[in-house]
Protein backbone atom coordinates (compact mmCIF):
# COMPACT_ATOMS: atom_id res chain seq x y z
CA UNK A 1 0.00 0.00 0.00
CA UNK A 2 1.40 3.35 -1.33
CA UNK A 3 1.07 6.27 1.63
CA UNK A 4 -0.38 8.28 -1.08
CA UNK A 5 -2.21 7.19 -4.15
CA UNK A 6 -3.71 9.27 -6.71
CA UNK A 7 -6.06 8.07 -9.48
CA UNK A 8 -7.75 10.95 -11.75
CA UNK A 9 -8.46 13.48 -9.32
CA UNK A 10 -10.02 16.82 -10.22
CA UNK A 11 -10.75 19.44 -8.40
CA UNK A 12 -12.42 22.91 -10.12
CA UNK A 13 -14.64 25.61 -8.68
CA UNK A 14 -17.06 26.06 -11.42
CA UNK A 15 -15.21 27.26 -15.09
CA UNK A 16 -11.67 27.23 -13.02
CA UNK A 17 -10.22 24.30 -13.24
CA UNK A 18 -7.81 23.99 -9.90
CA UNK A 19 -6.31 20.41 -10.80
CA UNK A 20 -6.76 18.39 -13.34
CA UNK A 21 -6.74 14.81 -13.24
CA UNK A 22 -3.83 13.95 -11.60
CA UNK A 23 -2.43 10.47 -11.23
CA UNK A 24 0.50 9.44 -9.24
CA UNK A 25 1.54 7.30 -6.09
CA UNK A 26 3.99 8.16 -3.32
CA UNK A 27 6.48 5.14 -2.11
CA UNK A 28 6.84 4.34 1.42
CA UNK A 29 9.23 6.02 2.82
CA UNK A 30 10.42 8.37 -0.34
CA UNK A 31 10.84 12.04 -0.06
CA UNK A 32 8.42 13.12 -3.14
CA UNK A 33 8.26 16.73 -4.36
CA UNK A 34 5.74 18.65 -5.61
CA UNK A 35 7.02 21.19 -7.95
CA UNK A 36 5.44 24.49 -10.05
CA UNK A 37 5.65 27.87 -9.79
CA UNK A 38 2.49 29.65 -8.08
CA UNK A 39 -1.07 28.76 -9.27
CA UNK A 40 -0.07 25.77 -10.52
CA UNK A 41 -2.25 23.52 -8.58
CA UNK A 42 0.36 22.73 -5.57
CA UNK A 43 -1.97 23.73 -2.74
CA UNK A 44 -5.23 22.56 -4.23
CA UNK A 45 -3.86 19.34 -4.76
CA UNK A 46 -2.95 18.85 -1.37
CA UNK A 47 -5.70 20.26 0.24
CA UNK A 48 -8.28 18.09 -0.88
CA UNK A 49 -5.77 15.03 -0.34
CA UNK A 50 -6.45 16.11 3.16
CA UNK A 51 -10.13 16.22 2.67
CA UNK A 52 -10.72 19.88 3.32
CA UNK A 53 -12.47 20.22 -0.38
CA UNK A 54 -14.07 17.56 -1.87
CA UNK A 55 -12.34 16.86 -5.31
CA UNK A 56 -14.92 16.83 -8.76
CA UNK A 57 -13.46 13.69 -10.00
CA UNK A 58 -11.21 11.00 -9.55
CA UNK A 59 -9.90 8.74 -6.44
CA UNK A 60 -7.55 8.62 -3.93
CA UNK A 61 -6.03 7.20 -0.93
CA UNK A 62 -3.89 8.66 1.66
CA UNK A 63 -2.17 5.96 4.51
CA UNK A 64 -5.09 3.91 3.00
CA UNK A 65 -7.93 5.97 3.89
CA UNK A 66 -10.05 7.11 0.96
CA UNK A 67 -10.16 11.03 0.83
CA UNK A 68 -13.73 11.46 0.81
CA UNK A 69 -14.47 9.11 3.58
CA UNK A 70 -14.20 10.95 6.69
CA UNK A 71 -13.93 8.32 9.13
CA UNK A 72 -11.48 6.39 7.80
CA UNK A 73 -9.44 9.63 6.73
CA UNK A 74 -9.96 10.49 10.81
CA UNK A 75 -7.85 7.23 11.30
CA UNK A 76 -5.42 8.51 9.02
CA UNK A 77 -4.83 11.51 10.32
CA UNK A 78 -3.34 10.57 13.53
CA UNK A 79 -0.65 9.17 11.21
CA UNK A 80 -0.20 12.05 9.24
CA UNK A 81 1.62 15.82 9.65
CA UNK A 82 0.62 18.28 7.86
CA UNK A 83 2.04 22.39 7.77
CA UNK A 84 -0.15 24.53 5.41
CA UNK A 85 0.95 26.66 3.06
CA UNK A 86 -0.66 29.85 5.20
CA UNK A 87 0.65 28.80 8.62
CA UNK A 88 -1.63 30.86 11.11
CA UNK A 89 -2.36 30.38 14.74
CA UNK A 90 -3.89 32.23 17.19
CA UNK A 91 -2.28 35.19 17.61
CA UNK A 92 -3.18 35.64 21.69
CA UNK A 93 -1.86 32.25 23.26
CA UNK A 94 1.63 31.40 23.28
CA UNK A 95 3.28 28.58 20.86
CA UNK A 96 3.56 26.29 24.09
CA UNK A 97 -0.77 26.53 24.13
CA UNK A 98 -0.72 25.82 20.97
CA UNK A 99 1.84 22.96 21.10
CA UNK A 100 -0.21 21.59 24.33
CA UNK A 101 -3.97 21.70 22.41
CA UNK A 102 -2.58 19.99 19.21
CA UNK A 103 -0.55 17.35 21.29
CA UNK A 104 -3.76 16.78 23.34
CA UNK A 105 -5.30 15.43 20.53
CA UNK A 106 -2.91 13.88 18.42
CA UNK A 107 0.06 13.42 20.23
CA UNK A 108 3.36 14.82 21.04
CA UNK A 109 6.07 11.77 21.63
CA UNK A 110 8.93 13.75 19.57
CA UNK A 111 8.19 17.38 21.18
CA UNK A 112 11.38 17.95 22.87
CA UNK A 113 13.89 16.85 20.12
CA UNK A 114 12.09 19.18 17.72
CA UNK A 115 12.44 21.51 19.77
CA UNK A 116 16.15 21.51 19.76
CA UNK A 117 16.42 21.22 15.86
CA UNK A 118 13.87 24.47 15.34
CA UNK A 119 13.96 26.49 18.04
CA UNK A 120 10.52 28.93 18.13
CA UNK A 121 10.33 30.84 21.65
CA UNK A 122 7.59 28.59 22.91
CA UNK A 123 6.63 30.55 25.92
CA UNK A 124 6.06 34.02 24.09
CA UNK A 125 2.43 34.37 22.30
CA UNK A 126 2.15 33.92 18.94
CA UNK A 127 1.29 37.64 18.00
CA UNK A 128 5.37 38.57 18.47
CA UNK A 129 6.52 35.76 16.33
CA UNK A 130 8.34 36.15 13.04
CA UNK A 131 7.12 34.25 10.14
CA UNK A 132 10.18 32.20 10.44
CA UNK A 133 9.01 31.16 14.31
CA UNK A 134 5.43 30.90 13.09
CA UNK A 135 6.83 28.42 10.18
CA UNK A 136 9.69 26.46 12.74
CA UNK A 137 6.12 25.91 15.05
CA UNK A 138 4.43 24.63 12.07
CA UNK A 139 7.12 21.93 11.28
CA UNK A 140 7.02 20.96 15.14
CA UNK A 141 3.57 20.50 15.07
CA UNK A 142 3.82 18.62 11.83
CA UNK A 143 6.64 16.27 13.04
CA UNK A 144 5.88 15.89 16.96
CA UNK A 145 3.79 12.98 16.64
CA UNK A 146 5.89 10.96 14.85
CA UNK A 147 3.86 10.57 11.57
CA UNK A 148 4.31 7.98 9.27
CA UNK A 149 3.47 10.75 6.79
CA UNK A 150 3.93 14.36 6.52
CA UNK A 151 2.70 16.72 4.11
CA UNK A 152 3.77 20.14 3.64
CA UNK A 153 3.13 22.83 1.37
CA UNK A 154 5.94 25.33 0.33
CA UNK A 155 7.48 24.43 3.98
CA UNK A 156 10.72 26.42 3.84
CA UNK A 157 8.95 29.52 3.08
CA UNK A 158 10.31 32.58 5.48
CA UNK A 159 13.01 30.02 6.77
CA UNK A 160 16.40 32.29 6.67
CA UNK A 161 19.35 30.22 4.78
CA UNK A 162 20.87 28.33 8.04
CA UNK A 163 17.21 27.43 9.11
CA UNK A 164 16.60 25.82 5.43
CA UNK A 165 20.08 24.15 5.53
CA UNK A 166 18.78 22.56 9.24
CA UNK A 167 15.85 21.45 7.61
CA UNK A 168 16.63 19.85 4.47
CA UNK A 169 19.19 18.13 6.72
CA UNK A 170 16.00 17.31 8.83
CA UNK A 171 14.05 15.66 5.99
CA UNK A 172 16.86 13.45 4.84
CA UNK A 173 17.24 12.12 8.13
CA UNK A 174 13.57 11.69 8.24
CA UNK A 175 13.37 9.62 5.28
CA UNK A 176 15.84 7.15 6.37
CA UNK A 177 13.67 6.73 9.98
CA UNK A 178 11.30 5.43 7.45
CA UNK A 179 9.54 8.54 7.40
CA UNK A 180 7.44 9.37 3.99
CA UNK A 181 7.17 13.13 3.00
CA UNK A 182 5.70 14.70 0.36
CA UNK A 183 5.96 18.09 -0.01
CA UNK A 184 5.42 21.03 -2.33
CA UNK A 185 7.57 23.73 -3.54
CA UNK A 186 9.11 26.74 -5.94
CA UNK A 187 12.56 26.31 -4.98
CA UNK A 188 14.05 23.84 -7.45
CA UNK A 189 17.61 23.79 -5.57
CA UNK A 190 16.01 22.45 -2.34
CA UNK A 191 13.76 19.86 -4.58
CA UNK A 192 17.01 18.55 -6.18
CA UNK A 193 19.07 18.26 -2.69
CA UNK A 194 16.03 16.19 -0.33
CA UNK A 195 13.45 14.56 -2.84
CA UNK A 196 14.14 11.53 -4.27
CA UNK A 197 11.06 11.38 -7.18
CA UNK A 198 9.44 14.78 -8.36
CA UNK A 199 5.83 15.53 -9.99
CA UNK A 200 5.84 18.73 -11.91
CA UNK A 201 2.53 20.19 -12.04
CA UNK A 202 1.59 22.88 -14.77
CA UNK A 203 -1.66 24.77 -15.07
CA UNK A 204 -3.54 21.83 -12.85
CA UNK A 205 -2.04 19.13 -14.74
CA UNK A 206 0.78 16.46 -14.30
CA UNK A 207 3.31 16.97 -16.57
CA UNK A 208 6.35 15.62 -15.47
CA UNK A 209 7.14 12.32 -12.88
CA UNK A 210 10.09 11.94 -12.99
CA UNK A 211 13.65 10.85 -10.25
CA UNK A 212 15.85 13.48 -9.57
CA UNK A 213 18.68 11.51 -11.67
CA UNK A 214 16.57 11.39 -14.40
CA UNK A 215 15.44 14.55 -14.64
CA UNK A 216 18.86 15.50 -14.31
CA UNK A 217 19.97 13.29 -17.34
CA UNK A 218 17.57 14.93 -19.57
CA UNK A 219 18.92 18.22 -19.38
CA UNK A 220 22.58 17.26 -20.65
CA UNK A 221 24.87 19.31 -19.18
CA UNK A 222 26.02 22.77 -19.07
CA UNK A 223 29.24 23.99 -21.10
CA UNK A 224 31.22 27.17 -21.21
CA UNK A 225 34.24 27.62 -23.25
CA UNK A 226 36.05 30.47 -23.35
CA UNK A 227 37.98 30.97 -26.69
CA UNK A 228 39.22 34.13 -28.51
CA UNK A 229 38.01 32.36 -31.71
CA UNK A 230 34.58 33.18 -33.20
CA UNK A 231 32.52 29.67 -32.44
CA UNK A 232 29.19 30.19 -32.14
CA UNK A 233 28.01 29.43 -35.37
CA UNK A 234 29.63 26.06 -35.77
CA UNK A 235 28.87 25.13 -32.34
CA UNK A 236 25.08 25.75 -32.98
CA UNK A 237 25.33 23.45 -35.83
CA UNK A 238 26.33 20.53 -33.72
CA UNK A 239 24.46 17.64 -32.74
CA UNK A 240 22.55 17.89 -29.39
CA UNK A 241 23.41 21.90 -28.44
CA UNK A 242 20.52 24.20 -27.13
CA UNK A 243 19.88 27.48 -26.28
CA UNK A 244 23.92 28.34 -27.51
CA UNK A 245 24.61 32.52 -25.62
CA UNK A 246 28.41 33.88 -26.11
CA UNK A 247 29.23 37.03 -23.85
CA UNK A 248 32.70 38.41 -24.74
CA UNK A 249 35.30 35.72 -25.36
CA UNK A 250 32.38 32.62 -23.43
CA UNK A 251 30.06 30.42 -25.68
CA UNK A 252 27.20 28.71 -23.20
CA UNK A 253 25.13 26.18 -24.09
CA UNK A 254 23.85 22.93 -22.54
CA UNK A 255 24.73 19.80 -24.69
CA UNK A 256 23.04 16.87 -24.86
CA UNK A 257 25.37 14.97 -26.84
CA UNK A 258 28.29 12.46 -27.03
CA UNK A 259 31.44 14.06 -25.29
CA UNK A 260 33.73 12.71 -28.40
CA UNK A 261 31.82 14.74 -30.87
CA UNK A 262 31.88 17.38 -29.07
CA UNK A 263 35.76 17.03 -28.08
CA UNK A 264 36.91 16.78 -31.63
CA UNK A 265 34.73 19.66 -32.88
CA UNK A 266 36.49 21.68 -30.27
CA UNK A 267 40.09 20.44 -31.29
CA UNK A 268 40.56 22.66 -34.02
CA UNK A 269 40.28 25.71 -31.68
CA UNK A 270 41.92 27.83 -29.16
CA UNK A 271 40.50 26.86 -26.48
CA UNK A 272 41.30 29.20 -23.07
CA UNK A 273 39.11 27.44 -20.40
CA UNK A 274 36.59 24.66 -20.32
CA UNK A 275 33.76 24.07 -18.44
CA UNK A 276 31.11 21.06 -18.48
CA UNK A 277 28.58 21.04 -15.36
CA UNK A 278 25.00 19.91 -14.43
CA UNK A 279 22.54 22.36 -15.62
CA UNK A 280 20.57 24.26 -13.50
CA UNK A 281 17.22 22.96 -12.14
CA UNK A 282 15.96 25.81 -13.89
CA UNK A 283 17.33 24.91 -17.37
CA UNK A 284 15.42 21.61 -17.14
CA UNK A 285 12.12 23.01 -16.23
CA UNK A 286 12.20 24.69 -19.61
CA UNK A 287 11.40 21.27 -21.29
CA UNK A 288 8.15 21.42 -19.01
CA UNK A 289 7.35 25.21 -18.80
CA UNK A 290 9.38 26.69 -21.81
CA UNK A 291 8.22 28.84 -24.44
CA UNK A 292 4.31 27.58 -24.27
CA UNK A 293 3.80 29.36 -21.00
CA UNK A 294 3.80 32.75 -22.24
CA UNK A 295 1.10 32.28 -24.91
CA UNK A 296 -0.95 30.51 -22.15
CA UNK A 297 -0.64 33.37 -20.04
CA UNK A 298 -1.81 35.57 -22.79
CA UNK A 299 -4.93 34.04 -23.49
CA UNK A 300 -6.09 33.56 -19.99
CA UNK A 301 -6.01 37.24 -20.12
CA UNK A 302 -7.49 37.75 -23.30
CA UNK A 303 -10.38 35.50 -21.99
CA UNK A 304 -10.77 37.29 -18.73
CA UNK B 1 -12.93 14.77 23.57
CA UNK B 2 -13.12 17.97 24.75
CA UNK B 3 -9.69 19.34 23.98
CA UNK B 4 -10.84 22.09 21.83
CA UNK B 5 -13.23 23.50 24.12
CA UNK B 6 -10.76 23.33 27.06
CA UNK B 7 -8.41 25.37 24.67
CA UNK B 8 -11.09 27.82 23.56
CA UNK B 9 -12.25 28.36 27.09
CA UNK B 10 -8.56 29.38 28.42
CA UNK B 11 -8.18 30.89 25.26
CA UNK B 12 -10.47 33.38 25.89
CA UNK B 13 -10.83 33.01 29.63
CA UNK B 14 -9.54 36.89 30.47
CA UNK B 15 -12.13 38.55 28.01
CA UNK B 16 -15.06 36.69 30.35
CA UNK B 17 -13.59 37.37 33.50
CA UNK B 18 -13.54 41.06 32.31
CA UNK B 19 -16.90 40.36 30.65
CA UNK B 20 -18.06 38.90 34.03
CA UNK B 21 -17.03 42.00 36.12
CA UNK B 22 -18.32 44.53 33.74
CA UNK B 23 -21.60 43.33 33.70
CA UNK B 24 -21.88 42.65 38.06
CA UNK B 25 -20.46 46.41 37.79
CA UNK B 26 -23.47 47.26 36.09
CA UNK B 27 -26.12 45.35 37.14
CA UNK B 28 -24.60 46.76 40.82
CA UNK B 29 -24.94 50.21 39.49
CA UNK B 30 -28.57 49.66 38.49
CA UNK B 31 -29.53 48.41 41.82
CA UNK B 32 -27.65 51.37 43.66
CA UNK B 33 -29.47 53.68 41.72
CA UNK B 34 -33.19 52.10 42.38
CA UNK B 35 -33.69 53.67 46.10
CA UNK B 36 -33.49 57.07 44.36
CA UNK B 37 -35.85 55.97 41.97
CA UNK B 38 -38.41 54.54 44.49
CA UNK B 39 -37.72 57.30 46.93
CA UNK B 40 -38.28 60.34 44.42
CA UNK B 41 -41.71 60.34 45.24
CA UNK B 42 -43.24 60.59 41.53
CA UNK B 43 -45.88 57.84 40.55
CA UNK B 44 -43.52 56.52 37.96
CA UNK B 45 -45.67 53.32 36.93
CA UNK B 46 -49.00 56.63 36.23
CA UNK B 47 -45.99 58.04 34.05
CA UNK B 48 -44.96 55.17 32.05
CA UNK B 49 -48.65 54.05 31.78
CA UNK B 50 -48.91 57.52 29.28
CA UNK B 51 -45.90 55.74 26.87
CA UNK B 52 -47.06 53.90 23.64
CA UNK B 53 -47.51 50.36 24.54
CA UNK B 54 -45.20 48.97 21.57
CA UNK B 55 -42.52 50.95 23.54
CA UNK B 56 -43.65 49.31 26.79
CA UNK B 57 -43.35 46.07 25.13
CA UNK B 58 -40.05 46.38 23.76
CA UNK B 59 -38.68 47.39 27.01
CA UNK B 60 -40.60 45.10 29.00
CA UNK B 61 -41.69 47.55 30.98
CA UNK B 62 -44.70 46.50 33.37
CA UNK B 63 -43.86 48.79 36.85
CA UNK B 64 -40.55 50.61 38.21
CA UNK B 65 -41.64 50.91 41.65
CA UNK B 66 -40.76 47.33 42.71
CA UNK B 67 -37.12 46.24 42.67
CA UNK B 68 -37.61 43.09 40.55
CA UNK B 69 -40.23 45.32 37.85
CA UNK B 70 -36.88 48.01 38.01
CA UNK B 71 -34.23 45.01 37.37
CA UNK B 72 -36.21 43.50 35.05
CA UNK B 73 -36.25 46.61 32.54
CA UNK B 74 -33.03 48.13 33.41
CA UNK B 75 -31.22 44.78 33.81
CA UNK B 76 -32.42 42.05 31.96
CA UNK B 77 -34.90 43.48 28.93
CA UNK B 78 -31.55 45.32 28.06
CA UNK B 79 -28.52 43.74 28.96
CA UNK B 80 -29.56 39.99 28.65
CA UNK B 81 -32.25 39.97 26.04
CA UNK B 82 -30.43 43.12 23.93
CA UNK B 83 -26.50 43.35 24.67
CA UNK B 84 -25.80 39.44 25.70
CA UNK B 85 -28.27 38.17 22.85
CA UNK B 86 -25.96 40.07 20.51
CA UNK B 87 -22.66 39.52 22.16
CA UNK B 88 -22.89 35.60 22.08
CA UNK B 89 -24.40 36.05 18.45
CA UNK B 90 -21.86 37.68 17.84
CA UNK B 91 -19.50 35.88 18.96
CA UNK B 92 -20.60 32.16 17.66
CA UNK B 93 -20.79 33.73 13.97
CA UNK B 94 -16.83 34.20 14.30
CA UNK B 95 -16.30 30.37 15.80
CA UNK B 96 -15.76 29.00 12.34
CA UNK B 97 -15.64 31.95 10.11
CA UNK B 98 -12.42 33.65 11.73
CA UNK B 99 -10.86 30.38 11.86
CA UNK B 100 -10.87 29.77 7.50
CA UNK B 101 -10.14 33.52 7.32
CA UNK B 102 -7.52 33.49 9.42
CA UNK B 103 -5.99 30.60 7.48
CA UNK B 104 -6.09 28.69 10.78
CA UNK B 105 -8.78 26.32 9.49
CA UNK B 106 -6.30 24.11 7.57
CA UNK B 107 -4.26 22.92 10.52
CA UNK B 108 -7.46 22.45 12.85
CA UNK B 109 -8.73 20.29 10.25
CA UNK B 110 -5.74 18.27 9.52
CA UNK B 111 -6.45 17.05 13.39
CA UNK B 112 -7.57 13.56 13.59
CA UNK B 113 -11.04 15.00 14.79
CA UNK B 114 -14.28 15.51 12.69
CA UNK B 115 -15.16 18.26 11.40
CA UNK B 116 -19.22 18.15 13.49
CA UNK B 117 -16.83 17.77 16.81
CA UNK B 118 -14.98 20.33 16.00
CA UNK B 119 -17.65 22.43 15.10
CA UNK B 120 -19.56 21.47 18.44
CA UNK B 121 -16.44 22.06 20.47
CA UNK B 122 -15.96 25.03 19.08
CA UNK B 123 -19.64 26.72 20.04
CA UNK B 124 -19.69 24.58 22.75
CA UNK B 125 -17.34 26.04 24.53
CA UNK B 126 -19.56 29.77 24.65
CA UNK B 127 -21.15 27.75 27.10
CA UNK B 128 -18.98 28.04 30.11
CA UNK B 129 -18.78 32.62 29.41
CA UNK B 130 -22.99 32.19 29.37
CA UNK B 131 -22.68 30.19 32.75
CA UNK B 132 -20.12 32.24 34.21
CA UNK B 133 -22.07 35.54 33.36
CA UNK B 134 -25.05 34.46 34.84
CA UNK B 135 -23.58 33.35 37.83
CA UNK B 136 -20.97 36.19 38.70
CA UNK B 137 -23.90 38.87 38.06
CA UNK B 138 -26.85 36.78 39.66
CA UNK B 139 -24.48 36.68 42.72
CA UNK B 140 -23.64 40.71 42.36
CA UNK B 141 -27.26 41.63 41.68
CA UNK B 142 -28.69 39.70 45.07
CA UNK B 143 -25.52 41.24 46.99
CA UNK B 144 -26.58 44.79 45.95
CA UNK B 145 -30.08 44.26 46.67
CA UNK B 146 -29.45 43.35 50.14
CA UNK B 147 -26.65 46.22 50.33
CA UNK B 148 -29.44 49.06 49.77
CA UNK B 149 -31.85 46.97 52.32
CA UNK B 150 -34.33 45.51 49.94
CA UNK B 151 -35.35 42.21 49.16
CA UNK B 152 -35.63 40.20 46.32
CA UNK B 153 -37.32 36.51 45.90
CA UNK B 154 -34.15 34.25 45.59
CA UNK B 155 -36.09 31.73 43.48
CA UNK B 156 -37.08 34.70 40.79
CA UNK B 157 -33.83 35.59 40.71
CA UNK B 158 -32.14 32.37 39.87
CA UNK B 159 -34.69 31.43 37.48
CA UNK B 160 -34.19 34.90 35.52
CA UNK B 161 -30.51 33.86 34.98
CA UNK B 162 -31.17 29.99 34.42
CA UNK B 163 -33.86 30.68 32.07
CA UNK B 164 -31.75 33.08 29.99
CA UNK B 165 -28.91 30.58 29.34
CA UNK B 166 -31.53 28.35 26.73
CA UNK B 167 -32.67 32.02 25.59
CA UNK B 168 -28.49 32.59 24.73
CA UNK B 169 -27.62 29.76 23.01
CA UNK B 170 -30.36 29.99 20.54
CA UNK B 171 -28.77 32.95 19.94
CA UNK B 172 -25.53 31.62 19.52
CA UNK B 173 -26.91 29.04 17.35
CA UNK B 174 -27.90 31.94 14.79
CA UNK B 175 -24.67 33.23 14.58
CA UNK B 176 -23.26 30.03 13.80
CA UNK B 177 -25.73 29.28 10.73
CA UNK B 178 -23.94 32.30 9.76
CA UNK B 179 -20.42 31.64 10.76
CA UNK B 180 -20.61 28.06 8.27
CA UNK B 181 -22.29 30.13 5.68
CA UNK B 182 -20.61 33.18 4.86
CA UNK B 183 -16.85 33.53 3.64
CA UNK B 184 -15.82 36.39 5.49
CA UNK B 185 -15.80 36.80 9.00
CA UNK B 186 -16.42 40.09 9.50
CA UNK B 187 -19.84 39.77 7.03
CA UNK B 188 -21.24 37.18 9.15
CA UNK B 189 -20.58 38.98 12.64
CA UNK B 190 -22.30 41.67 11.44
CA UNK B 191 -25.16 39.73 9.94
CA UNK B 192 -25.36 38.03 13.27
CA UNK B 193 -26.31 41.32 15.07
CA UNK B 194 -28.34 42.51 12.49
CA UNK B 195 -30.22 39.26 12.54
CA UNK B 196 -30.78 39.38 16.36
CA UNK B 197 -31.82 42.83 16.23
CA UNK B 198 -34.48 42.18 13.78
CA UNK B 199 -35.77 39.27 15.55
CA UNK B 200 -35.85 41.23 18.75
CA UNK B 201 -38.00 44.55 16.66
CA UNK B 202 -39.89 42.26 15.19
CA UNK B 203 -41.61 40.53 18.66
CA UNK B 204 -41.41 43.99 20.12
CA UNK B 205 -43.86 45.24 17.04
CA UNK B 206 -45.77 42.30 16.10
CA UNK B 207 -46.75 42.13 19.63
CA UNK B 208 -48.39 45.42 19.73
CA UNK B 209 -49.85 44.69 15.86
CA UNK B 210 -53.09 43.12 15.48
CA UNK B 211 -52.99 40.02 12.92
CA UNK B 212 -48.89 39.81 12.92
CA UNK B 213 -48.87 38.09 16.98
CA UNK B 214 -47.71 35.04 14.88
CA UNK B 215 -44.54 36.82 13.91
CA UNK B 216 -43.53 36.19 16.92
CA UNK B 217 -42.76 32.73 17.39
CA UNK B 218 -39.98 32.86 15.13
CA UNK B 219 -38.17 35.45 17.26
CA UNK B 220 -36.13 33.88 20.55
CA UNK B 221 -36.86 37.05 22.58
CA UNK B 222 -40.08 35.48 22.46
CA UNK B 223 -39.30 32.77 24.52
CA UNK B 224 -37.41 34.81 27.13
CA UNK B 225 -39.69 36.96 29.42
CA UNK B 226 -37.65 38.45 31.95
CA UNK B 227 -40.39 40.84 33.43
CA UNK B 228 -43.05 37.39 33.54
CA UNK B 229 -40.39 35.93 35.66
CA UNK B 230 -38.94 38.48 38.41
CA UNK B 231 -42.39 40.38 38.50
CA UNK B 232 -44.97 38.25 38.38
CA UNK B 233 -42.96 34.55 38.66
CA UNK B 234 -44.28 32.82 35.89
CA UNK B 235 -41.46 30.16 34.85
CA UNK B 236 -42.04 29.45 30.90
CA UNK B 237 -40.39 26.10 31.34
CA UNK B 238 -41.97 25.26 27.78
CA UNK B 239 -40.61 28.53 26.48
CA UNK B 240 -37.12 27.44 26.97
CA UNK B 241 -37.74 24.17 26.09
CA UNK B 242 -38.83 25.32 22.83
CA UNK B 243 -35.45 27.76 22.83
CA UNK B 244 -33.46 24.18 23.19
CA UNK B 245 -35.44 22.65 20.33
CA UNK B 246 -34.33 25.89 18.15
CA UNK B 247 -30.99 25.63 19.45
CA UNK B 248 -30.80 21.84 18.47
CA UNK B 249 -32.30 21.94 15.23
CA UNK B 250 -30.19 25.30 14.15
CA UNK B 251 -26.48 23.39 15.26
CA UNK B 252 -28.26 20.20 13.12
CA UNK B 253 -28.31 22.58 9.95
CA UNK B 254 -25.34 24.04 10.82
CA UNK B 255 -23.24 20.60 10.82
CA UNK B 256 -24.96 19.60 7.81
CA UNK B 257 -23.14 22.71 5.95
CA UNK B 258 -20.02 22.47 7.66
CA UNK B 259 -19.63 18.99 7.36
CA UNK B 260 -19.87 19.18 3.16
CA UNK B 261 -18.26 22.88 2.91
CA UNK B 262 -14.75 22.76 0.83
CA UNK B 263 -12.73 24.97 3.11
Amino acid sequence: MNPIDVKALSKSYGDVVGIDSLTFSVKPGEVFGFLGPNGAGKTTAIRTLLGLQSPTSGKAHVLGASITDESELLEAKTRIGYLPSDLAFNESVSGKRVLDYHASIKGDSRRAELLEIFTPPIDRPIREYSTGNEQMLGIVQAFMHDPDLVIMDEPTSGLDPLKQERFNQFITNERDRGTTIFFSSHVLSEVRRVCDRVGILRDGALVGLETIESLLNQGGKRVQIQTPDTIESQIEALDGVFSVISFGETVQFTYTGTYNNLISELQQYDIVDINISEPPLEDIFMHYYGSETEPDTETEAAHV
Amino acid sequence: MFETVQYEVQRRQRGTIALTVGIAAVAAFFVALFPSFSGSGIDIDQMLEAWPPALQEAFGIETLATIEGFLAVELYNFVWVIVLGLYFAYSAASVIADDIERDRMDLLLSLPVSRSQLLFEKVGSLLAPIVLINFGVAIAVYASILAIGESIALSRLVMVHLLSVPYLLACAAIGLILSVTVTRADVGKRLALAVIFVLYLLDSIAATVDGLGFVRYVSPTYYYNPTEVLVHGTYAIGDAAILLVMTTVLLGIARSIFVRRDI
